[in-house]
């Protein structure tokens, strides 16, 4: 698992995607008069591959000369940063370029002092609440996207908005904003945004009498196609995945739920309240239906499904033994390095495998096209709960201006998402990811499609442990479908109401 | 007869020094308190703090949007709450499901296994380091190897059964909300047999030779050697770690939790998986502590009758 593997947001239909990118023209207008480090740099309403790969290398930055504009180059001061850094299972490009940021920030800003902890993806927010209580938290964090609001909410957050560091609101993703914004206030800025993909392996859809280039085009066909996978090879078709309090099954489960109409609460509207609660509408019955339909009527998807996590379906994947699946760009590297260890004939399977993935848009639902608009945000603690009780706000600003710059922010993002700043698709750095990295532009162009998590407090209670309550009643048979999704929105009621 | 001679004897009570203060007292042996000093502040620190710490925090509500340190009061809410939920009873169940059985296997096995390798026999000296195995292994490590071992469509156990013809498909061991926590037991007495193993092997140490070769001279067969004999020697320790496996068992956490995280469907959720969920997945902490603090009191009440176990015979000593 990488540590961009859970993510959250993003609405829209294509009428409203076309209100927002003209939203957005006018934006760049206001930013490119404005004094700001950069001006708003890409045009949302053409977002495809094509474009994509248009803009990329169009562009030049001067990240040390822009951020010395916003904080002097010759600031003396420290700083303390705790966030998700490269560990051991990541490529070797995420630990040189993580290595590079420091150094350069280092040239940049050489008399501000550096106190950084890198915390696996898992235990930072555990540590950071334990920090907060015990008023001995770092003064910047980086934390999942999802993540800041329930700090922002408790009042731990210092604001925090993109001009206060030199950029301009339009320099970042609308969704991703919405994910660091609490009534009205914004709290953080984002550092990176990915969406997932939909994984095939052409040789099992060709051998089963499937289009080997086109993956399923809806929902329906997936469960359609994941049960002629089954029935004709004797395989798994559709990697689903529905483990209890993971992470992992929201992140493929909701994509499903949107696409068919249904939500968590009102998240997939344009201006969502997160008031009413929509798990067990229609789209979303018809959701669990089809995942029922997989797992029980069809058996045509991993019986491990309860108990598994993305990560258990690659060895399946790699060995032949699995169709399709959801996973991000770096699924792909993973692959080769899977296929890179294999000996003897599970050598030859697996070079097969790499050799016959694709990438495609997730499947359409009847009501849209979604997947979850996932990535990271940074953000400023109160001096009260900093360790030492006081902030260096210059500093502060140092480092966020670095970190969050279209040059850092591709290059710290490289392997398993998008740069957070907007700019970052125009430098040369993403030009290059995308001349290496197979597919990326393909998991990129769905980053439209993207819809944020409802940004609440207890988002995280809804998507980690009841959703997949839902998923698991429903198909163990604990409940019908019907009544798994009638109890898992009676228990979001009951958290909304404050019980 | 009469005894003649100096009273030894009167009815006259001895004189009794008067008994100092209990501040005096702990002034004379201060140096004694002295030295335990440092421990006590330790334990109060990383012990009586913390319980004292989760028994209030039991009384509150602690909304996710809130800090901790703005949780509101509301009594014995949260107590209310738990015991009058239905999830807390269907796991209290399985937590005692869980317990009784992997506490009954763990120790039968593991005496097996004590008597089987009290006998001289080649190979002995192997054989305890092979069974002791279990025991050494990470909890975290045999988790995930046992989790494969499992796996509903790729796991060696299902592939054997199917290629040895006792079964059409791959049993669905954990994915299966009747076997989940019964295969889940089998993980644990694996695991911690080898413990029961090496207190009985132990307690055997002390089982007189003599009485074993008095009985079998008496014509005492194997069965009544063991029961007549062996096992009264055995009750101790076996008491003991009885005890130590219900303990381990209320409280064990990582097989559980990283095997089925406590499902499919809550079908494998005990306690300490309920109250890790409650905490830091759903940031119930106020919820989280009052179960800590029903679980705290069980604890107890075994740690109880543990140092119970332990002391029996310490007065009759002491008296003799």
């Amino acid at each position: 698992m990488t540590n961009m593997q859970d993510r959250v947001r993003r609405s829209g239909s294509p009428y409203r995607r076309q209100v927002v990118a003209y939203a957005l023209a006018g934006l760049t207008t206001a930013s490119l008069m404005s004094t700001t480090v950069y001006a708003q740099s890409v045009d949302l309403s053409q977002w495809s591959p094509e474009y994509i790969k248009s803009i990329a290398g169009t562009a030049t930055y001067d990240t040390a000369a822009d951020c010395g504009a916003v904080v002097p180059n010759d600031y003396a001061g420290k700083v303390s940063y705790w966030y998700t850094g490269p560990f051991e299972a990541d490529p070797q490009i995420a630990h040189d370029q993580d290595k590079a940021f420091w150094e350069a920030f280092k040239v940049a800003y050489p008399n501000i002092q550096t106190d950084v902890q890198s915390i696996t993806y898992n235990e930072l927010l555990d540590k950071f609440r334990t920090a907060l209580l015990g008023n001995a938290a770092p003064m910047v964090v980086r934390l999942q996207i999802l993540g800041g609001v329930e700090f922002a909410a408790k009042g731990y957050l210092n604001p925090l908005k993109p001009e206060d560091v030199g950029y301009t609101t339009g320099d970042f993703w609308p969704g991703a904003l919405k994910s660091v914004t609490w009534e009205g206030e914004t709290y953080g800025i984002p550092t990176n945004n990915e969406t997932m993909g939909f994984i095939w392996n052409a040789k099992i859809f060709a051998d089963a009498g499937l289009d080997p280039e086109s993956p399923p085009k809806t929902w329906d066909d997936v469960v359609t196609y994941s049960k002629t996978i089954h029935d004709k090879l004797g395989i798994a078709g559709y990697g689903l995945v529905a483990k209890q309090n993971a992470g992992n099954t929201p992140f493929r489960f909701m994509p499903q739920l949107w696409a068919y109409g249904g939500g968590a609460l009102d998240e997939t509207s344009a201006e969502p309240a997160y008031e009413t609660v929509e798990l067990n509408n229609d789209g979303s019955k018809a959701a669990l239906q089809a995942a029922y339909d997989m797992y029980v009527r069809d058996q045509s998807v991993p019986t491990s499904a309860l108990t598994n996590t993305q990560a258990e379906n690659q060895a399946p994947f790699i060995a032949g033994q699995l169709a399709m699946m959801i996973a991000h760009p770096a699924e792909y590297a993973k692959m080769l390095d899977l296929a890179s260890k294999a000996t003897g004939a599970d050598k030859a399977t697996a070079d097969a495998v790499v050799e016959n993935m694709r990438y495609g848009l997730l499947p359409e639902g009847p009501a849209r096209r979604a997947v979850v608009f996932g990535g990271s945000n940074i953000h400023v603690v109160k001096p009260e709960y900093v360790d030492g009780g006081a902030i260096d706000e210059q500093a502060v600003k140092a480092l966020i201006c670095m970190w969050t710059s279209p040059e850092w922010s591709t290059k710290l993002s490289w392997v398993g998402s998008n740069p957070g700043h907007l700019g970052g698709f125009k430098t040369e750095w993403m030009k290059e990811r995308l001349d290496t990295i197979k597919f990326l532009d393909v998991t990129t162009s769905m980053l439209p499609n993207g819809i944020p998590f409802p940004v609440q407090p207890y988002a995280p209670e809804i998507m980690n442990i009841i959703v997949p309550d839902m998923l698991q009643n429903a198909l163990t048979g604990t409940m019908s479908v019907e009544d798994a999704a009638n109890d898992a929105a009676a228990k979001v009621e009951e958290l909304m109401s404050g019980m | 007869m009469s005894v003649s001679g100096p009273a030894i004897f009167t009815d006259r009570p001895m004189p009794v020094a008067k008994r100092a203060s209990l501040p005096a007292r702990m002034w004379k042996q201060r140096a004694d308190y002295l030295y335990v000093l440092p421990a006590i502040v330790v334990m109060l620190i990383v012990i009586a703090y913390p319980v004292y710490y989760t028994i209030e925090l039991s009384f509150f509500k602690t909304p996710a949007s809130l800090q901790l340190r703005d949780k509101v009061f509301i009594g014995l809410d949260n107590y209310t709450t738990i015991l009058t939920s239905g999830s807390f009873w269907k796991v209290t169940w399985q937590t005692l499901i869980w317990t009784f059985f992997s506490t009954l296997f763990a120790f039968f096995l593991g005496l097996g296994a004590a008597l089987s390798l009290h006998r001289e026999f080649v190979g002995r000296g192997v054989l305890r380091a092979i069974l002791l195995i279990p025991w050494v292994v990470s909890a975290v490590a045999a988790s995930y190897v046992w989790k494969w071992l499992y796996h509903s469509d790729f796991g060696a156990i299902g592939a054997f059964m199917v290629q040895v013809g006792l079964t059409d498909e791959p049993i669905n061991f954990i994915d299966n909300t009747s076997t989940a926590l019964a295969s889940l037991i089998v993980v644990n007495v694996w695991k911690e047999f080898s413990f029961a193993m090496i207190m009985l092997m132990a307690g055997l140490q002390t089982v007189p030779e003599q009485l074993l070769r008095a009985a079998k001279v008496d014509g005492a067969n194997a069965w009544q050697r063991f029961w007549h004999v062996t096992f009264p020697h055995l009750a101790g320790v076996s008491t003991v770690t009885v005890l130590l496996l219900t303990v381990q068992n209320f409280n064990s956490f990582i097989i559980p939790f990283i095997m089925t995280g406590g499902g499919p469907a809550g079908s494998s959720d005990i306690w300490i998986t309920q109250i890790y969920q409650l905490a830091f997945g759903r940031q119930r902490w106020g919820a989280a502590a009052a179960y800590s603090v029903l679980l705290f009191i069980i604890m107890m009440t075994l740690g109880y009758f543990y140092v119970r176990a332990l002391t029996r015979g310490d007065d009759k000593r002491a008296g003799a």
